[in-house]
């Protein structure tokens, strides 16, 4: 594996059993495990089959250790990420937007993790031992409502409080010029969390627009090509 | 779809492993890498994985939080956006 890919997933790896601004390193480990244990959820396959999910009874199989909220939430964003709709989020109650904010990013850092594992024929991580510690509850004070469901964190709102979640030191701003860069930013520390995930196994935002220069042994047209086949397999309209 | 005709190199093993890795079905998975390594390396592979993991975190923050795609991307994409279905992800939503 490129040393880079490799530190980078470790290091988030480690990130998921650390206490975070919402949820226990215990919470986060059970989210990291829910989501793995979402793949085997027969009510998943189902509603996965059925032209309008909500309308098909059952309950999750779940390994018990999260309440139904967020089990709901957890299977859902795993297994039919690209029927969720604003009425599935009105609706689903995981204590708060921030809280749903990190819950997600434990998701997601679990989902891409695995992905690249499975794929590159790689055993999966044993689950992390949970850090102890309290989480720090901190919401940042410049956030305010939309573009997406959530409150966000805009660059221009962000206050000395808060970490660097946009990468404007030393400058220019690397993480820039797209609303999924916000969709996190809620929780800071998540947003980072996912960001320094994703970007060595993608590319940073100043590499994405520098056409002259290969970062990666295929591409960027092949990259691109194979992120537009993983949104349109997983519908994802953005 | 085999990716014949998109113009992108290699494109015949790059997107069969795609497929195969989003089931997560070690079967369907080996063979597919087993000719992205033969045609293109292991460099190559591993690249193609993590940019297939990464994208397959990455929809799911934007589904999951509602963020929307950009106005003038949106704009600038509305042809082919309509040609390829996509604008019908947003009637499935719920």
């Amino acid at each position: 594996m490129r040393a880079e890919l490799e530190l980078s997933q470790q290091q988030a790896w480690h990130r998921v059993a650390a206490p975070g601004t919402w949820l226990t390193g215990a919470e986060r480990v059970a989210i990291a495990a829910e989501t793995r244990h979402a793949l085997d959820c027969p009510h998943c396959a189902a509603r996965k089959a059925a032209l309008a999910p909500l309308s098909v009874p059952g309950t999750h199989a779940s390994l018990g250790a999260l309440d139904a909220a967020d089990v709901e939430a957890i299977h859902r964003i795993h297994t039919d990420s690209g029927r969720l709709g604003q009425t599935w989020f009105n609706g689903v109650s995981t204590g708060g937007d921030a809280r749903y904010i990190e819950l997600v990013s434990v998701v997601v850092v679990t989902v891409a993790i695995d992905t690249y594992r499975s794929a590159a024929g790689l055993p999966p991580q044993p689950l992390p031992t949970p850090l102890p510690g309290s989480p720090s509850r901190h919401r940042p004070s410049g956030a305010r409502p939309g573009p997406g469901w959530t409150a966000t964190l805009r660059p221009e709102d962000v206050t000395a409080d808060e970490p660097d979640l946009f990468r404007e030191h030393p400058g220019p701003r690397e993480r820039r010029g797209a609303n999924i860069h916000l969709a996190l930013s809620l929780v800071p520390h998540s947003m980072i969390h996912w960001w320094d995930c994703f970007e060595p196994m993608y590319m940073t935002g100043p590499q994405m627009r520098v056409f002259e220069t290969e970062y990666r042994a295929i591409s960027h047209a092949q990259l691109e090509m194979l992120a537009a086949r993983v949104a349109a397999l997983n519908q994802c309209e953005y | 779809m085999t990716g014949q005709g998109s113009g992108v190199p290699h494109a015949d093993v790059l997107l069969p492993f795609a497929d195969a890795a989003l089931s997560f079905d070690s079967a369907r998975i080996a063979p597919a890498r087993a000719a992205v390594l033969a045609v293109l390396g292991e460099a190559a592979m591993i690249d193609a994985a993590a940019v297939i993991a990464g994208f397959n975190g990455i929809t799911r923050i934007a589904d999951a939080t509602g963020i929307p795609l950009e106005d003038t991307k949106a704009d600038d994409t509305a042809d082919w956006r309509e040609a390829l279905g996509i604008n019908a992800f947003q009637a499935a939503k719920t």
